[in-house]
Parts: structure tokens; C-alpha cells; sequence
């Protein structure tokens, strides 16, 4: 009986090891994290001003767009129902490549399209992501989570460059980068 | 002739599930939740409040407290802090569901709507999924339960039957303690102190992270607690020395995934009266693997191996010498769980699981299990459907069914409706049957006497394989409301009929061995009230009330030799009262006052009683900055000591006024 125990005990660790280990990463379903960045990106909206000519008309949408493998799902289109930002109504566009990206004001730029940021300058997009190297690829606005809560950094010469005005209020609560040796 | 039982052992395990759908409903409450909220009102809060939200990775359903529709009373960790308490069974107080006696300075009695004698056998109590009450008579050795204090997150505690979830032994309550991840014990934690009662004591952690994501911590603790007093003011002798240490790591490998593994070891010598020393001491290692599938759904699977051992000294009884009981137990659990949405009014959890435990006793020549060596193997499945009837209306039905080696196949069904008057008051209701399935106490219990035939050879044994399961039958209805901004209030009622309850039979013709039988049969029911009103922002006051009346009685035409009165030792009323103030940023005052009514116990068939008391705790503690912490505790402050527990003999204990002093360094 104790020689059956003990061959047990050994099979339960050998279970225990392979838990450890092999933890499929699988990301498939909007996470609620997706649905704090929603309303960010809904907020960000509120708290940049864009050029006048980035816009066709006084009325013409402000435009949230998402390049890539969108991990919103319908909670982005939940979240911006209905709202108008400095009276515009809002829209929101996928895009599958950067150069598709046209007339649009905020982009959320997927994890497995972060390299294109650099793609999107001049066109004036507040580009935001949450891939680690977002920044340096160029990318404005970066989420990160701290403690187990939201924060962003931004890349304030990246904003300056597109002639995007991003409210001192935002700025309060970001952590400012700069990018230091990289391409002005 | 004590009726209690000769058997006093220590240390235990067993296990059943954390990952219960009742405790998902209430665990996240207490942080800011973004599962629940919509859109909609999140882009009513400020930045500032978005950026203090909790991106909780984990979808689970997650409820306020005051939509659990259950008896479930809550103690977190900071509740736990600030009233001073120094160990689990104290930290229990703070549950005005629970009925909690001190017995001596390492034994307690604890139970919910009643029962809490010696061998009180009705509560489940799990620390981090793992079952830690004892096989041996399915009571929980208190004193071998520990934890930094410092690193529980939440003790969660449900009064009432639990068995469509948790199984077996979940007849009038559930005991939940959680740990913290150690995601959120990171750095450096060191506390020492003493006083009176206890002596001294010292605990550290270090938490660190080990990868992107995983997180570690280590954990040790000792403590020294000094003897009470036998009412006739002489030193009972029973200090006592525990040690433990631990470890848990937490693995977030992505959203989907999260892995914990832990483990503890931990040792205790506890004197007694004789100056004979018991020794409880054991080990557990657990794995935990959480998968999300989506937010509707998701996964838990388990497993632990716990070891425990007992060394307890038993007296020499007639012409059986003394000698000691020794017992090891190991217990090997798997736990599988997953909850699923079907459509928009079903919410499915099932699971299944198996325990197995061998046993392995080297008894005493005055108190024996026969067979010493025992494997037991327990087999078990649930299915809960929660339907939703309508937006504010849903009823839960399920089932458990268990095997079991003793008794075969259990079922413990339940169904619960919960209405929700307003988004602030809610209504709940439940019908649910659960089994006390037989411990070894119950079958395979011998007090050999060592006299020559035909005189009794035992003075109490098991009713071996006629012991069958005790049954309970429970209706409660309870309301819950936020009746103000500052003001949370609960009441729950109950009415448990029970059968099949333990007994004791004489034999003829000299009365010994007496013999557990199931003769018992009755019902129980009362209420519990809790409320807790937030005066002013530094001032919070909390007041518990429980009512129980208790009626047992022998089953036509059978016979019980303690004439009912060995299975209740319960006060019919208890009430507590506490402040809790924060006198300016740094420091906290604390102060809780409790009244326990007398308590009916028994010697035999001889009733006896504990008057009724009142006493009082209360805590001054002092922060002068972030990382360190001074306080002051005083415990059982109103008299120089008081029984909580036992037959009016000179071996009666009184618990004394104590006091301690605490310096903790967090950084």
C-alpha cells in the first residue's frame, strides 16, 4: 500500500509540473479589459483636437477605426452608440492594412499589426495600441496595465508630428515617452 | 462517566471544490468589478475612475454581496486586521452566522445553526479548495488551521445546507477561506509581538515575481500561546507552539489561463492538563488550473495531495494502560468544474470529482478505529442550472450525487429562487436536502476496557456498518437589502428538519459498550440577523443578532442514553455589536462587544451548563507611515477569565483577559 502511494504521490506531481508549464495561450473572446479600452478610445476622442481640415464638414463623423484582428467585437459599436463627440456622430471602420486607412481620427492598431504604426503617420490618426513595441514603432497612445489597472503612455512627439492637440487632462494621467534616439 | 468522546485527535484533510458558483458570485464584490458593468455606465466615470478599475482577466459572474441569495456573511482580510484577531477560529467570531467557543488555548467549537459539541460534524471548511475537516469524526481540528493572517484575502460563510455544490458535510454550513494571490502579496511583510495569552509570535513573507506574470511568495510563522486557567484559578497547563510556512505560485500565462500551485507545512505541540503532549503536524500541496473560454464560460480543474498526522496522548482508562493514538492521513483530490451559459436563461455549472483516503492509525490500548488501516474512495458529480424566469426573477435547481464506501450512493438536491424586489432589495428562498455521510468515529470506534468477558470490553463503539447517514431537510428564506446609501442589512430564517441523527444505545446487562446508533430525529430553526450602518466616512458600526431553537427527540420506539442531549451544545441566542473608527489617517480604533447565551451541554444524561457572557475586544492601532504599523490588542476584556465551553467540572477551562502588542513592517 505504501509503495501504491508513493507511485501516486509521483503521478500527482508529474500533473502538477505539466500545469505549470504547458499553459495554452489561446486568445479567441473579448476579454473585459477590451471593454475598459473601449470606452478609453471613446474618451481619447473627447480629449484630442484634430486640424480642421482633418475633418470634410462641421458635421462629418469622427471616425474610431480598428486595423487588424479586431478583439472588441460588438462592444466598440456598444460603446459609441448613440454618443456624438463637439456634435459629430461617430463611426467606426475596420481596416485590414494600414493603407486602406483613410478618414479616420482614432485607430486602434491591433497586436499583430503594431509594425505598420509607422505606415499611418502624416494622416493625421491618433493611432493607439497595446503591443509592447507600439511606441517605438511609432504608435501615439500605448495601454499597458499596472497592479491590475489600465494605464496608457504617450508618445507626445508622435501627436505633435500629426498636429494632433492632445488635452493637458489626458496627459496628467499618462505616462509621457519619448522615444529618445528614435526618428523625429 | 464523560459521554464526550475519549478521542482527541488533530490535524485533517479532505477537500472539495473552490471554484463554486455561489462563492464566484460573491468573491470579486470587493473590488471595483468591469465584468458587471456596461458600457453605458462606464462612460459615465471619470478617467480617473477608469483608471482604477480592476482589469480583472477573468471572466466570471460576479454579484454583489447583496445579490448572493444565500446566508453568507463575508470577513476580509482588512476586517480580520483590524479587529486584532490572531488566528482563524478568532477571525471566525467575526461571523455572525457562526457559533464559535473557545474550549481551552488550542480547542474550539464551531458550528452554524447548532450542534457545536465535541464532536460537532456539520460544517464543510475548505482553505483554498482544500477540505481540511477530519474523517475520523468529520470535525475540524482547529488549532492545526492556519495562515499568515496578513495573506487571507476573504473567509466566506454560508450557514445553512451547501450540498449540491460542496457534497458530503455541508449539512449546516460552509466555511471558505481564500488565500490572496500572490500577485497581490509582493514584497516584504514582517509582524512580531506578544502578551499575555499570546506569548509571542513572528511572521514574515516575501513575494516576488518570477517571470512576466508569475508570481511567487514565501510564508513562515510561529507562535508561542501561553496555558488558560481551570476555574479554580490553577494553571490548566495546555500552552502549546505551532510553526508553519508555505509557499504560492501564481501563473497568468494569458487571459484564458491562470495556474496556481501552493503548498504549507506546518507543526504543533499542544500540552495539556496531564503535561502530555499532542503533536498535530502535516503538509499540502495543491495545483489549480482556471481556464476561460469565454466570458460565459469556464473551466476549473484541481488537485492536492494533504498529509496529515496526529500523536495524541490517551489516558489510562480501567485496565487499558495509557498509551498514545497516532494518525496518518493522506488524501489525494481531483475537482473538475465548468460553468456554461445555454442561451439567455440558463446559466449551467457540473462537475465531478474523487477523493481518495488512506488511513492509517496505530491506536491506543484505551481508544481504537478498527481497522486501524483504511482506504476510502468518494465519487462525486453535480449538475446547477440557474434559470432565468424573468429580468429580476431566476430559480437554481441542482443536484450532487456522491459514492461513497460506507453508505453508497447520496443525493443532495436543492432549489433556490431569488427575486430581485429592486435593484437594492432582494429575495431569496431555498428548499435543499444534504447528508452527513458516517465518519470513523460513528462505525469504527472502540474504547477497549481490558476487563475479562462477560464484562463490557469497550465503554463506547462505533455502530459499525448499521451507521447510516444523518439527513437534514432545510427551508430558509432570507431578504438582503441596501437599505441606504451607509446602511446594508440581511436576514435569513430557517426551519431543518433532520434524521437519522447520532445516538447512543446501551447493551445489557451492564450498560457499556455503549453503541452509536441512528436514533435521533428532529428539527431546528431561527434566524439570523446582520447589519452594518457606515455612520459617518471614519465610522462604521456592525451589529449581528441569531436566534435557534433546537428540538431533538428519540425516534419512536428506539432509545438514546444521553436522553438527546449529546449532539447539541448551543447557545439559543447570541449577539455582537462593533465599531470600527478611523480617529484620523493614522490611527484605527476598533472595538466589538459579543453576548453568548447559556449554554446546554451534557455529562451522559446529566445536563449541565455555561452561563452566559458578555466580553469584549478592541484594538488601537497606529500607522505612522505606509510600511510600518504599531497596535494594541485586548481580548476577552471584560472579566479576569470566563468558560465558553464545557461540562461544570474542575477541568473546566476558563478563557483569560489577554493582551498583545503588534509592530508589522510592510515594504
Amino acid at each position: 500500500m505504501a509503495i501504491l502511494a508513493s507511485i501516486r504521490h509521483h503521478r500527482f506531481l508529474a500533473i502538477l509540473l505539466l500545469l505549470l508549464t504547458v499553459g495554452p495561450a489561446a486568445r479567441a473572446q473579448p476579454s473585459p479589459e477590451y471593454k475598459l479600452k473601449a470606452v478609453f478610445l471613446y474618451n481619447f476622442a473627447q480629449f484630442v483636437d484634430w486640424p480642421t481640415n482633418a475633418f470634410a464638414e462641421t458635421n462629418s463623423p469622427l471616425v474610431i477605426g480598428v486595423l487588424g484582428k479586431d478583439p472588441f467585437g460588438k462592444i466598440l459599436d456598444e460603446t459609441i452608440a448613440g454618443e456624438r463627440i463637439k456634435n459629430r456622430p461617430l463611426e467606426i471602420r475596420r481596416f485590414n492594412k494600414a493603407s486602406e486607412v483613410t478618414d479616420c481620427h482614432v485607430l486602434f492598431v491591433s497586436s499583430s499589426h503594431s509594425q505598420e504604426a509607422a505606415g499611418l503617420k502624416g494622416k493625421g490618426v491618433l493611432t493607439v495600441g497595446d503591443a509592447p513595441d507600439f511606441i517605438e514603432h511609432g504608435g501615439m497612445i500605448r495601454f499597458f496595465t499596472e497592479k491590475n489597472k489600465l494605464r496608457f503612455a504617450i508618445n507626445l512627439e508622435a501627436a505633435k508630428a500629426d498636429k494632433l492637440a492632445i488635452s493637458a487632462k489626458l496627459l496628467q494621467l499618462a505616462e509621457i515617452v519619448s522615444l529618445g534616439h528614435g526618428p523625429k | 462517566m464523560k459521554m464526550r468522546p475519549i478521542v482527541c485527535l488533530a490535524g485533517a484533510a479532505k477537500l472539495q471544490s473552490a471554484f463554486l458558483l455561489l462563492l464566484c458570485a460573491t468573491r470579486l464584490c470587493a473590488q471595483t468589478n468591469l465584468t458587471e458593468k456596461s458600457p453605458e455606465q462606464l462612460k459615465k466615470l471619470s478617467l480617473e475612475e477608469l483608471m482604477n478599475l480592476d482589469v480583472t482577466s477573468v471572466a466570471r459572474r460576479a454579484e454583489p454581496l447583496r445579490q448572493a441569495p444565500s446566508a453568507i456573511q463575508v470577513v476580509t482580510g482588512d476586517d480580520i486586521r483590524r479587529t486584532g484577531a490572531s488566528s482563524i477560529p478568532e477571525a471566525l467570531r467575526l461571523a455572525d452566522n457562526l457559533e464559535v467557543a473557545q474550549k481551552n488555548s488550542h480547542d474550539w467549537g464551531i458550528s452554524a445553526r447548532g450542534f457545536n459539541t465535541d464532536l460537532a460534524n456539520k460544517l464543510l471548511v475548505l482553505i483554498d479548495g482544500r477540505t481540511v475537516y477530519t474523517p475520523l469524526f468529520s470535525g475540524v481540528f482547529w488549532g492545526a488551521q492556519d495562515y499568515l493572517l496578513e495573506d487571507i484575502d476573504r473567509i466566506e460563510v454560508i450557514s445553512g445546507p451547501g450540498g449540491t455544490l460542496w457534497g458530503a458535510n455541508a449539512v449546516n454550513g460552509v466555511i471558505n477561506i481564500t488565500t490572496k494571490s500572490a500577485k497581490d502579496t509582493q514584497g516584504f511583510f514582517l509582524e512580531t509581538g506578544g502578551g499575555s495569552s499570546l506569548q509571542d509570535f513572528a511572521g514574515m513573507r516575501y513575494g516576488s515575481t518570477l517571470a512576466s506574470n508569475v508570481y511567487l511568495r514565501v510564508y513562515g510563522k510561529y507562535q508561542d500561546r501561553a496555558s488558560e486557567d481551570l476555574l479554580n484559578g490553577k494553571n490548566a497547563g495546555d500552552d502549546w507552539r505551532m510553526g508553519q510556512g508555505g509557499f504560492r505560485i501564481d501563473a497568468e500565462r494569458s487571459d484564458q489561463n491562470k495556474l496556481t500551485l501552493q503548498g504549507d507545512l506546518y507543526d504543533s505541540d499542544e500540552n495539556d492538563l496531564t503535561r502530555k503532549v499532542s503533536k498535530m503536524s502535516g503538509g499540502n500541496l495543491l495545483g489549480r488550473w482556471i481556464h476561460t473560454i469565454s466570458e460565459e464560460s469556464d473551466t476549473s480543474l484541481q488537485l492536492y495531495y494533504d498529509h496529515t498526522h496526529l500523536g495524541s496522548p490517551k489516558p489510562k482508562v480501567l485496565l487499558e494502560p495509557a498509551g498514545n493514538l497516532k494518525d496518518d492521513l493522506d488524501t489525494y483530490d481531483l475537482d473538475f468544474q465548468h460553468r456554461f451559459g445555454l442561451g439567455e436563461h440558463h446559466q449551467f455549472v457540473w462537475g465531478f470529482g474523487y477523493r481518495f483516503t488512506h488511513d492509517s492509525l496505530q491506536n491506543a490500548p484505551s481508544v481504537a478505529f478498527l481497522p486501524p488501516q483504511l482506504d476510502h474512495n468518494l465519487f462525486s458529480a453535480f449538475v446547477q442550472d440557474e434559470i432565468r424566469l424573468a429580468t429580476n426573477l431566476s430559480l437554481t435547481l441542482g443536484t450532487k450525487v456522491e459514492h461513497n464506501d460506507y453508505t453508497g450512493f447520496e443525493l443532495e438536491p436543492s432549489g433556490r429562487l431569488q427575486w430581485n424586489v429592486t435593484q437594492k432589495h432582494m429575495l431569496w428562498s431555498a428548499v435543499s436536502r444534504a447528508v452527513r455521510t458516517p465518519s470513523r468515529i460513528d462505525r469504527d470506534l472502540r474504547e477497549p476496557t481490558g476487563l475479562p468477558g462477560p464484562l463490557p470490553n469497550s465503554i463506547l463503539s462505533g455502530g459499525g456498518p448499521n451507521y447510516v447517514s444523518e439527513t437534514v431537510i432545510a427551508y430558509e428564506a432570507g431578504y438582503r437589502a441596501q437599505v441606504a446609501t451607509n446602511v446594508s442589512a440581511s436576514v435569513s430564517l430557517f426551519y431543518n428538519d433532520y434524521d437519522h441523527v447520532r445516538s447512543t444505545t446501551i447493551t445489557l446487562p451492564f450498560i457499556f459498550p455503549l453503541v452509536f446508533h441512528n436514533n435521533l430525529e428532529g428539527r431546528t430553526y431561527g434566524l439570523e440577523l446582520s447589519a452594518t450602518w457606515q455612520v459617518l466616512d471614519w465610522w462604521r458600526l456592525h451589529v449581528g443578532y441569531d436566534l435557534l431553537k433546537e428540538d431533538l427527540r428519540v425516534k419512536p420506539g428506539q432509545v438514546d442514553a444521553s436522553h438527546t442531549l449529546n449532539e447539541t451544545a448551543d447557545p439559543q441566542q447570541q449577539f455582537s455589536f462593533r465599531s470600527s473608527m478611523d480617529l484620523s489617517a493614522q490611527v484605527e480604533l476598533d472595538a466589538g462587544l459579543r453576548w453568548v447565551d447559556t449554554l446546554h451541554n451534557n455529562n451522559l444524561a446529566t445536563p449541565g451548563t455555561v452561563p452566559s457572557y458578555f466580553e469584549m475586544d478592541a484594538r488601537l492601532g497606529w500607522h505612522p507611515s505606509k510600511s510600518l504599523e504599531f497596535s494594541l490588542v485586548g481580548q476577552n476584556l471584560l472579566h479576569s477569565q470566563h468558560p465558553e465551553y464545557g461540562f461544570p467540572t474542575a477541568s473546566r477551562e476558563g478563557i483569560e483577559r489577554s493582551v498583545y502588542g503588534k509592530v508589522t513592517l510592510r515594504f
